[in-house]
């Protein structure tokens, strides 16, 4: 697996606030990589810095390349939607063609023109002209027609409808998507990019909580359903957080066999977003 | 480079459509006037609407210089609109992309921000000097005919009178060379405002007056001096590139009644001196302060982070 993105204990602090504190990760080659985390948990200044959009301490590799000093050559690599709806309300949708033609080496006007083929945006249009679901679609289909290896989604189908949003991250798996390529993503709709990711990493206060594939979630956590006697039992292997449901007891495990919880209740791997909330909220208590 | 330099001065204009709108407004309005001007003058007086534009009782010369006059006017009313639309462009040129957030596009594209911000310079030195130039030259076209046809009406024969003696290639030349240096004269005017316009959180026109108008005065009355006051206001009032000729010594007034002074030089060109222009410390001095200011536009834009 060659590593496309290597942190070794990157810091970024702003006065006395350290929004991102001490991280060291990678992300290897043609993995979907999730950053979740709360507001304020120092995720987009992590996206920023991956960027080449903020300086920071320590170092931060993407693609070889050190972001901050080498921001133009990286661009050309990438692309990325640092926030939704900040299209330029002047411009029209050739002219934002044309500009992002003449600009960057990776763009396939042939690509974005297909793309906007399925949607009601005309060429023509001006930005001020179009919907708030419009403008993010014009945007994701002009980072979509963008060659890159690295593509970087920030919160990126914020304020769309959910027929949309499935829509995107279909077209995401299917067209964009292949072993060459490399996503990073974060959204607060966790539940909707669960199934598309082989990578999560947890980010809370600065510091990363978790990160782990997809494939090895399932060995290290599980989940118990269980009440009564079998809670008092369940609860002397020390689970990482608990929770009520329904009047009955739901515990989080990390690194404790399944064999181990046997005939204590129903079994089950955690969804990301409970694994986020009980590690966040048990690392607290 | 120089293919990102064409993109982006592009995008300028798309954004920026005042850039040409405003001269043609303007031209528009002064055809009008210069029209309107004639016949008026015309009806009051027989005599004076010829005194215009070519009267048979004047010389060659005469007739060169008041038609000198009378483009050399429509061209300031536009040239002195030109700076006003200069220094609006440069105040929004790096903070209305804060402002609609846009820059957050413009930044995830493979374009450096030295590229960008070099690209709104050249648009302030060059692009709005030029295209404001095609917009006189035009007019100087429009005003010529309308002058053709209302004197052609009256019987004169306007292609001896008019376009036999309308110094165009030396007026457009000339007026040119004066554009484009002029806003090299103000260039660290034109630096500060890039500079204001990168930084500032509100109101970059205030921002960028205020000191303007507050430093001489804390100056003069802290320190007595008038360092800053000649710095600013005398500056833009004395370009050293016309030879020191004042206009009011082209028209005299005495015995004889009002008429042009046969002495002058004829052509706008001639009135030109741009060896004392390129030879002045204080044209060097001001592009000098422009680079610093826009290094410091350059360095906000990159380092400041809007989060």
């Amino acid at each position: 697996m060659t590593s496309l993105v290597s942190a070794r204990n990157v810091s970024k602090t702003f006065g006395s606030l350290r929004a991102v504190d001490d991280v060291s990760f990678d992300i290897g080659q043609g993995r979907i990589m999730g950053l979740i985390g709360p507001n304020g948990a120092g995720k987009t200044t992590l996206l920023k810095a991956v960027l080449g959009l903020t300086d920071c301490e320590g170092n931060l590799s993407v693609l070889g390349l050190d972001p901050f000093r080498q921001r133009k050559e990286l661009l050309r690599h990438i692309s990325f939607i640092a926030d939704v709806a900040v299209l330029p309300r002047w411009i029209r949708v050739n002219q934002l063609l044309d500009f992002v033609e003449s600009v960057h080496p990776g763009f396939s006007r042939d690509r974005a023109k297909e793309l906007l083929s399925r949607t009601k945006i005309r060429p023509k249009s001006k930005i001020r002209e179009l919907s708030k679901g419009m403008v993010t679609q014009l945007h994701l289909s002009i980072i979509s027609a963008i060659d890159a290896k690295l593509l970087v989604l920030d919160e990126p189908t914020l304020g769309l409808d959910i027929i949309f949003r499935k829509e995107f991250y279909g077209n995401l798996l299917n067209d964009y998507f292949d072993k060459e390529r490399t996503i990073l993503i974060t959204t607060h709709q966790v539940e909707e990019i669960e199934n598309l990711l082989t990578d999560v990493m947890f980010i809370n206060d600065g510091r990363i909580v978790l990160h782990a594939s997809m494939d090895a979630l399932p060995e290290r956590y599980v989940e118990l359903m269980t009440s009564g006697e079998n809670a008092e039992r369940a609860r002397r292997l020390n689970p990482i957080f608990e929770r009520d449901v329904f009047g009955k007891k739901v515990l989080t495990f990390e690194g404790v066999g399944r064999d181990q919880l046997h005939g204590l209740g129903e079994l089950r791997t955690p969804g990301i977003a409970d694994l986020f909330v009980a590690k966040v909220k048990g690392a607290a208590a | 480079m120089i293919g990102n330099q064409v993109a982006l001065i592009r995008r300028e204009l798309w954004e920026h459509r005042s850039i040409y709108v405003t001269p043609i407004v303007i031209a528009l309005i002064v055809s009008v006037m210069t029209m309107t001007g004639q016949v008026l003058v015309s009806t009051i007086d027989k005599a004076v609407d010829i005194a215009i534009l070519g009267a048979t009782n004047m010389g060659e010369k005469e007739r060169s210089i008041a038609m000198t006059v009378l483009l050399s006017g429509v061209s300031s009313v536009l040239i002195l609109a030109m700076w006003v639309l200069t220094i609006f462009y440069s105040l929004d040129a790096l903070y209305a992309e804060r402002k609609d957030r846009s820059i957050l596009l413009w930044r995830s594209l493979p374009v450096t921000d030295a590229e960008t911000v070099i690209s709104k310079l050249l648009t302030a030195l060059v692009v709005i000097p030029l295209v404001t130039f095609a917009v006189i030259a035009v007019t100087h076209l429009v005003v010529l005919v309308l002058a053709s046809i209302w004197l052609s009406v009256r019987g004169a024969n306007v292609w001896h009178l008019i376009w036999g003696s309308a110094p165009l290639v030396d007026n457009w030349t000339g007026t040119l060379i004066s554009m484009l240096a002029l806003p090299l004269w103000l260039s660290p005017f034109i630096g500060w405002f890039l500079f204001v316009s990168a930084f500032t959180k509100r109101s970059p026109l205030l921002v960028a007056f205020l000191p303007i108008v507050i430093l001489p005065m804390l100056e003069k009355s802290l320190v007595g001096t008038t360092l800053f006051f000649e710095a600013f206001f005398l500056r833009s009032g004395t370009i050293p590139l016309f030879g020191g000729l004042s206009t009011g010594e082209i028209l005299r007034y005495d015995t004889h009644g009002l008429r042009i002074d046969g002495e002058v030089p004829s052509g706008l060109l001639s009135l030109l001196d741009l060896s004392g222009f390129f030879g002045s410390p204080s044209l060097w001095l001001g592009l000098v302060v422009c680079g610093l200011f826009v290094t410091a536009a350059i360095y906000v834009r990159r380092y400041r982070d809007d989060s």
